[in-house]
C-alpha cells in the first residue's frame, strides 16, 4: 500500500487539474482577495474560507474525475484481480490527497501569516490539522459518490458542480450569511462543508468551546453518512449497478 | 493440447441484468499450456462471460471451478484501455501493477520485465506518450508481473498498425511457447488462427462452435474462420 501511496502522491504534482483546483486556485484566492478586502478581521475569514475551498475542490472535485476515469479503464475491474484489496488502493489515494491538502494548508496558513499576519495559535493549528484531516476525508467521500453515479466527463462536471458549488455558497467561506434569508441560513446547516467552514473559523481565530465541538461533530457524522453512501454507491466498472445494496452485481 | 489439464472449468454460466439475459448457458474449460481464443460480435456476452470465469461478477446460475485454490492469484489480466494510468511512466505504472499483487520488486527486475516485452527504452516515458503498440506491451507487462500461470489478453492488438500488431503477436506468441496459457478476445481472424490452439465461438450468450480452428474449418467447410465467422453470426 506504502508503494501506491507514494506513487500516487508523486503523480498528483504532474495532474493539470489539481495543480489547479488544489495549489494555484487557492493562493490566487488568498492573495486577490485578500488585497482586494483589506478590511480588519476579513484575513482570518479569508484563511479558514480558502484552505476549505481547498478542500472542497481537491477531494471534492478532482476526485471525481479520478474515480470515474479509473473505473472506465479498467483499474477497479483489475484489483478485483489482484492481490491488493480495492478499499487498500482507495486508502491509499485518499491519503496522498489529504498528504497534499496538508501540505497546501501550510503553505496558505504561512502565506496568510506572512502577508496579512494572521497568526493562529497552537490549539488553533491542532483544531486545523484534525479540521483537515476529517474534511479531507468527507469530501474524498463526497469525491466518491459523484465519481461512482457519473458515466463520463460530462456527468461528471454536472454532478460535481451541482453537489459543491451550493455547498460554496450557503456557506460562510467568504461573507456572512448573518443577514441572508432564513432558508439559506437552514440550508447551510444542512451540508458538511458550512460545519467545515465553521471548525476552520474556530481554528484560526477561536470561538466558544462548545459551537466548535458542534461543528465537529457535525461534520464528523456527515463524514460517516457520506462515507456509507460512498460504499453503497461504489461501482467495479461501467456496467455495474449504481446502488450495489438493491441488485447483485 | 487435449490431455493438458483443465485450469478453469465452467459450467452452465448464466447472467441476467435486468430482463437480459447476457450469457446463457455458457460451459467451457481452460487448459494448461494452451491458447484459447474467445470470439464472437460486439454484445455477444464475451467479456461478461471472462468476467464470470475471473470470477470478477457472480453468475445468477452454473459454477466456476479454478483447479488450484490459489489459481486466482497466478492470473494475468491485460484490459483494452491503455495505458492504465496516463501521466505516469511505464516503471511507474510497473511498479503499481506490482504492488497490486503485493509484490516488491526492485526498480531493476521491474526494468527486466520492460526490457522482456521489447520496452527498455521506455521505461522512464510519460505512458500515455507510448505509441499503441507500447501501450499494449506495457499492459501486458503489467499483466505479466506476478509471472502468472493463465494470461487474460482482451483484444491485445484492437486499433494497432500492423507492424506493432506484429509485435504483440509475437510476445504472446513467446508467452505461449514458454509455457503461458493465454485466453484472448479478437476481432482479427487471421491473428485467432495464427495463435489459437482452441476457439470458443460466442453469439447471443452462447456457444456457437468450438474446436481447433482446422477442426472448425473442417466441420463448416468454411475457406478461413472470416467466412465462418460471418456464417456463424449471420442472421
Amino acid at each position: 500500500m506504502f508503494a501506491v501511496f507514494r506513487t500516487l502522491l508523486i503523480g498528483q504534482f504532474r495532474d493539470a487539474h489539481t495543480l489547479f483546483w488544489t495549489i494555484l486556485l487557492p493562493f490566487a484566492l488568498l492573495i486577490g482577495l485578500g488585497l482586494y478586502f483589506d478590511e480588519p478581521g476579513y484575513a482570518e475569514r479569508l484563511l479558514a474560507g480558502v484552505v476549505a475551498v481547498n478542500i472542497l475542490f481537491g477531494p471534492g472535485m478532482v476526485t471525481p474525475f479520478q474515480v470515474m476515469t479509473l473505473r472506465n479503464r479498467g483499474v477497479f475491474k483489475l484489483l478485483r484481480a489482484a492481490s491488493l484489496p480495492t478499499s487498500a488502493f482507495i486508502a491509499a489515494s485518499a491519503l496522498a490527497r489529504t498528504a497534499l491538502s496538508l501540505v497546501v494548508g501550510a503553505c496558505l496558513v504561512a502565506a496568510s501569516a506572512v502577508g496579512f499576519g494572521v497568526k493562529p495559535t497552537i490549539p488553533g493549528l491542532a483544531l486545523m490539522l484534525f479540521a483537515l484531516l476529517l474534511g479531507s476525508v468527507c469530501f474524498t467521500a463526497v469525491g466518491f459518490i459523484t465519481g461512482n453515479l457519473a458515466r463520463n466527463e460530462s456527468d461528471t462536471s454536472m454532478i460535481s458542480n451541482l453537489v459543491c458549488l451550493p455547498m460554496l455558497f450557503a456557506s460562510e467561506a467568504f461573507y456572512s450569511l448573518e443577514h441572508a434569508p432564513q432558508w439559506v441560513k437552514i440550508a447551510s446547516l444542512l451540508h458538511p462543508f458550512s460545519h467545515f467552514v465553521d471548525l476552520l473559523s474556530a481554528a484560526v481565530h477561536g470561538s466558544r468551546q462548545a459551537d466548535t465541538w458542534t461543528s465537529a461533530a457535525a461534520l464528523a457524522g456527515f463524514t460517516a453518512v457520506c462515507l456509507a453512501v460512498a460504499a453503497a454507491t461504489f461501482r467495479w466498472d461501467q456496467e455495474g449497478v449504481r446502488f450495489r445494496f438493491l441488485v447483485k452485481d | 493440447m487435449a490431455n493438458q489439464p483443465v485450469l478453469i472449468r465452467a459450467a452452465s454460466l448464466v447472467k441476467r441484468y435486468g430482463r437480459r439475459t447476457v450469457v446463457d448457458g455458457i460451459s467451457l474449460s481452460v487448459n494448461a499450456g494452451e491458447v484459447l481464443a474467445v470470439i464472437g460480435p460486439n454484445g455477444a456476452g464475451k467479456s461478461t462471460t471472462l468476467d464470470l470465469i475471473l470470477r470478477l461478477r457472480t453468475p445468477d446460475e452454473g459454477t466456476v471451478e479454478y483447479a488450484e485454490s490459489h489459481l486466482r492469484r497466478r492470473i494475468g489480466v491485460q484490459l483494452q484501455s491503455t495505458p492504465l494510468f496516463p501521466g505516469f511512466t511505464a516503471l511507474e505504472n510497473m511498479r503499481l501493477a506490482a504492488a497490486f499483487h503485493r509484490l516488491r520488486l526492485r526498480d531493476a527486475e521491474l526494468l527486466r520485465r520492460l526490457a522482456a516485452c521489447g520496452l527498455a527504452d521506455a521505461a522512464k516515458t510519460d505512458a500515455a506518450r507510448l505509441s499503441g503498440g507500447q501501450q499494449k506491451r506495457l499492459a501486458i507487462a503489467m499483466a505479466l508481473v506476478h509471472d502468472p500461470k493463465l494470461l487474460f489478453l482482451d483484444e491485445p492488438t484492437a486499433a494497432l498498425d500492423p507492424r506493432a500488431r506484429r509485435e504483440v503477436r509475437e510476445l504472446i506468441g513467446s508467452l505461449a511457447e514458454g509455457g503461458t496459457s493465454v485466453v484472448f478476445t479478437s476481432h482479427e481472424m487471421e491473428e485467432v488462427h495464427r495463435l489459437a490452439d482452441r476457439i470458443v465461438f460466442i453469439g447471443a450468450g452462447r456457444i456457437l462452435a468450438e474446436g481447433t480452428p482446422e477442426s472448425l474449418l473442417d466441420a463448416y467447410h468454411a475457406p478461413d474462420l472470416e467466412q465462418l465467422y460471418l456464417r456463424l453470426t449471420a442472421g
